[in-house]
């Protein structure tokens, strides 16, 4: 019978055990009166927990401890399964404004509109906007922006006698120029990997994709502007005037090095970019605004992200208070823009931050002025609750289309990637115009 | 290759004794070189490319060996205070006691299936084989729900626990078990009294060794190749295997550059471990997965 | 209960009580997941309104529509078409070669065996997604070796990453990755065979190549068969290789494999619940080929012994 016993007693740890650690979840950060506060931050910015040492050096009642997670959408990814798991996700997260809309329709973000103070006048209305959605909730405070430029490098347009392009027609002639000037040359190249990059193009295109319309979600990928700017980009590829391989790839990081990649459309955090790929064309490259369709002045948004607090976060206020000193404290601002790397948010603050131009370049003292200008003339944009929906289906349909290399691939894939999107706000309920 | 013989004891097998006696042929032996070649050259390959900066690495011939390895190894140690020293810690601790505890694990369950005569053996051992049959990518999300109820997602257990349990290595203990581990042996114990434990424990074990080892590199294998798991589970970086920190380096996002360098010399760090394992352990390695499965 | 009673405790509890932990650890952490995913499968998520702020998602019973849009989901049964033509690709290729390696490794008249089992055997070592980054990297034609000396030489040689070949390229991974481990099973069954068998055909005036046809390979049959018993298993699940190379061409879709659209829905889409139903369709349909493949081989190659 003994066995039997122990069968028994077994059992009976086993469902102890399970029962225990059910009950007792995450108790290890619960506050206590003698030890600080533990804050978990998830972020990817290069260096960003140099700039959480300084707050971990004056605050000693909440230590933030950031943990490097992959770029943007993984992060959100891991994020969400937490959320839907009920446990697992950090205090802070360093969030992207195009997914706060999703990370809100989680319900995975806290609000902090009360412990964050008045920050509005602190931000330009854009970038307020999108971690308001337009309400008098708070999802987050903005980190950084990432107006959209124009890279190119200066000593082969001199090489070529050619003139920086101030509109999309000359963008596309010296593109072909360019392509014209050796047949592994490109002006730049259609990448079907970013759809934050080809969302700013539409951004500056004057049209937005998504919009809230009194209680539904309208959807407006397929718009004339965009379609516009897709036939254009379409077209060049077609004739074989611009490249249509994705960036961020050992080839494409090859082409920068080499002089084979001669522009770049990108935003204001490039030089970080370029000098991590292209450390030795430091000085060869110059900034200058986007080419330009007709009307005003105009540029979109690449990248760019906020500081969240998360709907599982335990301190909120805590969480709350480091969110806002990262981003509006003047010192915070200053390294953010030293060590990480990124254009602030905060007007002021990052006026006063950026007062020289990045190293890399050295040749164009008045980078940040440039930029400064730039960042006046972002278009507004709004992002709805499946952005991954939509970028993923970017990927699948226009990767088809950069293959098929036809102006009218392009369009067609814009088509299927409003198709897609719609059908997946419907299919799960959500109201749509 | 008068080397790698002197480095590990080649498998001395009757026919190699033989060798001299044979005429060599060139065809068989250059094709085998071939073979050697084409799993070399990535290997190779990465040798090469962990010795160039940045820009070398996007510039200069492939094959051309540069000077900076032991640069790239210093910036990879300076990374975030040495964070990928870690990692490699982390993917130790995480392989290898995982494999020892799945060997053993696998050799009891292995064991229990080829000696033992009990109802519902069959339908025990089909429905752990069909444990083969489940990727584990679908696996990852609901075990991740289940590690949330537990309260462990983010912790070492998290990515531990449910590596213990390996189909493969238990199918692969059944038939060491029954091929090793003769029956009468096992009677005689039974006779003289022994636990049945103890009878596992001392005499089946120590029959079964070559083929756990087996078992051991196989699921230490699986675990150091298993990137989903750990990727899904793990929030903090300081708890990461090398697979997902060196992902992690890949993509940091639009606004920063891939470490293309830190990868490489990183893939190259710790493959070594792994490549050293093998040549110290290979005369272990006899896979028989089919003794089982004329009888099965 | 075919045994007496007082055996009762040595013939069937003590077996189970050893099986414990290996039946405990399954079923926590394999068969629970497995029947959570079933769960799943049959619900979906119901947004209200905007989709805004808490309490806008519910989940809600589905019945079987998961199930019905993964099998009537044209990108699904694409996916399902590209693993199939991967696998017939792959699995030849990869089993031929490691035979032939093995029957070479064996044969008395090479050379160099010990290095070159070492060597094919190492890829084994490289994860998945490292070895596809190394291969993208050769794959890649301005930073390929390959095809820095096919330009020197004035070749043409076709992109391995265009639509016509990224099948061969993730084959050729795969291969790499694979051949070794095959070979070491086909080897190892090859050691287990007494010489004396040999030494009778050789006196019969058997060449090497006869006795490799006639006596070796019928002989390695059944481990050819579970190689490639898993490898079946393993090419259904091929997820690693082409999620890595997917951000370095225009040809790969997110739904490229199965498992990748699975990992999609669930990760990049946030729908667990259409990927679960996509999960027990995989799982289930390789169970089916598993199965059909075991019995129709099995005829084929054990029906003498029946």
């Amino acid at each position: 019978m003994r066995s039997i016993l122990r069968v028994g007693a077994m059992a009976t740890v086993a469902a102890t055990a399970l029962l225990t650690a059910g009950c007792s979840s995450p108790a290890a950060d619960e506050p206590t009166a003698e030890g600080p506060v533990e804050l978990s931050f998830w972020a990817w910015a290069p260096n960003i927990e140099k700039v959480v040492e300084l707050w971990n050096e004056e605050n000693p009642d909440i230590q933030v401890t950031v943990s490097k997670q992959d770029g943007g959408d993984p992060a959100v990814t891991k994020l969400l399964t937490a959320i839907n798991a009920g446990s697992g996700a950090p205090d802070l997260m360093q969030a992207e404004y195009q997914k706060i809309p999703t990370l809100v329709a989680s319900d995975a973000l806290a609000d902090i509109s009360e412990g964050a103070g008045d920050l509005e006048d602190k931000f330009p209305e854009g970038v307020w906007s999108s971690v308001t959605l337009g309400g008098d909730a708070l999802y987050a405070v903005p980190q950084d922006s990432g107006p959209m430029m124009f890279y190119y490098r200066e000593d082969v347009f001199k090489e070529l006698g050619l003139e920086v392009p101030t509109t999309w027609e000359e963008y596309a002639d010296v593109a072909r120029a360019v392509h014209a000037s050796d047949p592994k040359r490109y002006l730049g190249t259609f990448s079907a990997n970013d759809a934050g990059w080809f969302a700013g193009m539409a951004q500056q295109a004057g049209t937005s994709w998504w919009s809230i319309d009194g209680d539904s979600w309208g959807v407006d990928i397929d718009s004339e502007a965009t379609e516009k700017v897709a036939s254009y980009w379409g077209g060049l590829v077609e004739e074989g005037a611009i490249d249509n391989k994705p960036m961020y790839t050992p080839e494409w990081n090859a082409g920068l090095n080499d002089g084979s990649q001669v522009g770049w459309l990108s935003a204001v955090w490039a030089p970080g970019v370029l000098s991590g790929n292209a450390a030795e064309t430091a000085g060869l490259w110059k900034a200058a605004p986007m080419p330009q369709w007709e009307g005003e002045e105009a540029t979109g948004n690449w990248g760019g992200s906020s500081t969240a607090v998360t709907s599982q976060s335990e301190h909120v206020e805590a969480a709350t208070e480091f969110a806002t000193w990262l981003n509006t404290d003047p010192e915070a601002v200053q390294a953010l823009a030293d060590v990480a790397n990124v254009f602030p948010a905060a007007t002021e603050e990052a006026e006063a931050a950026l007062t020289t131009a990045p190293e890399f370049f050295s040749n164009q003292p008045d980078f940040y002025d440039v930029a400064a200008d730039v960042a006046e003339t972002v278009s507004p944009f709004t992002y709805g609750p499946n952005v991954n929906v939509a970028f993923s289906a970017y990927n699948d349909e226009f990767a088809k289309a950069a293959d098929a290399k036809t102006e009218s691939a392009f369009v067609d894939a814009l088509k299927a990637m409003q198709e897609i999107t719609v059908s997946d706000l419907k299919d799960n309920g959500f109201n749509v115009k | 290759m008068a080397t790698s013989s002197t480095l590990t004891p080649p498998l001395r097998s009757r026919r190699d004794s033989v060798h001299g006696h044979e005429k060599p042929s060139p065809v068989a032996t250059a094709l085998l070189l071939l073979g050697a070649l084409y799993c070399l050259l990535p290997v190779l390959w990465v040798l090469m490319a962990s010795t160039k900066d940045g820009s070398e690495l996007f510039s200069t011939f492939t094959f051309a060996p540069s000077t900076h390895l032991f640069d790239n190894i210093a910036q990879l140690s300076a990374y975030r205070d040495g964070l990928f020293w870690r990692w490699m810690a982390n993917t130790a601790l995480y392989a290898g006691a995982g494999a020892i505890a799945s060997t053993f694990v696998s050799a009891l369950s292995g064991y229990v299936l080829a000696k033992f005569v009990f109802p519902g053996k069959g339908a025990v051992f089909n429905i752990l084989l069909m444990g083969v049959l489940v990727p584990g990518v679908i696996l990852a999300i609901p075990q991740y729900f289940l590690m949330a109820q537990l309260g462990l997602t983010n912790t070492y257990w998290a990515v531990f626990l449910p590596q213990i349990i390996s189909p493969y290595g238990i199918y692969l203990a059944r038939i060491y078990a029954a091929a090793a581990v003769p029956t009468d042996v096992v009677e005689a114990a039974r006779t003289d009294g022994s636990s049945e434990l103890g009878i596992f424990a001392r005499i089946a074990m120590p029959m079964m060794l070559p083929g756990l080892v087996t078992i051991f590199l196989f699921q230490f294998v699986a675990i150091w190749n298993n990137f989903m798991l750990p990727y899904i589970m793990l929030g903090d970086d300081s708890l990461f295997p090398i697979t997902v920190g060196l992902n992690g380096l890949l993509n940091q996002g639009a606004s920063a550059p891939a470490l293309y360098t830190l990868v490489v010399t990183g893939a190259l760090l710790s493959v070594l471990p792994l490549i050293l394992m093998f040549l110290l352990l290979q005369r272990f390695w006899r896979v028989d997965l089919a003794a089982g499965a004329v009888k099965a | 209960m075919r045994r007496r009673s007082h055996r009762f405790r040595s013939r069937v509890l003590t077996p189970y009580l050893m099986l414990a932990p290996g039946i405990l650890l399954f079923a926590v952490f394999m068969a629970a997941p497995i029947l959570y995913t079933l769960y799943l499968s049959f619900q979906r998520v119901e947004v209200s309104g905007l989709g805004l702020g808490s309490g806008a998602r519910k989940q809600v019973f589905a019945g079987l529509d998961n199930y019905a849009a993964a099998l009537s989901d044209p990108e699904f049964a694409a996916s399902v078409g590209r693993v199939l033509l991967y696998g017939l690709i792959l699995i030849p290729c990869m089993l031929g070669l490691a035979l032939l390696f093995a029957l070479l490794l064996d044969s008395r008249r090479s050379r160099a065996t010990t290095f070159s089992r070492v060597s094919i055997f190492l890829p084994y070592a490289v994860p998945a997604v490292i070895s596809s980054l190394l291969w993208g990297f050769l794959y890649l034609p301005s930073v390929s070796p390959f095809y820095y000396v096919t330009e020197r030489l004035g070749l043409d040689m076709p992109q391995i990453l265009s639509s016509g070949l990224i099948m061969f390229g993730i084959a050729n991974i795969a291969l790499w990755g694979g051949v070794g481990f095959n070979m070491i099973v086909i080897y190892t069954s090859l050691k287990a065979v007494p010489n004396d068998i040999y030494e009778a055909a050789r006196l019969d005036g058997a060449t090497e190549t006869q006795i490799a046809l006639r006596i070796k390979i019928p002989i390695v049959m059944p481990s050819l068969i579970m190689t490639a018993l898993f490898s079946i298993v393993a090419t259904l699940q091929v997820f690693a290789e082409p999620t890595t190379l997917r951000p370095l061409t225009n040809t790969l879709s997110t739904s490229w494999t199965p498992l990748m659209k699975v990992y999609r829905d669930a990760f990049t889409r946030d729908d667990i619940y259409s990927a679960a139903a996509s999960s027990i369709v995989i799982a289930a349909a390789t169970l089916l080929i598993s199965f059909v493949f075991l019995r129709v081989v099995q005829k084929r190659a054990f029906g003498q012994e029946d």
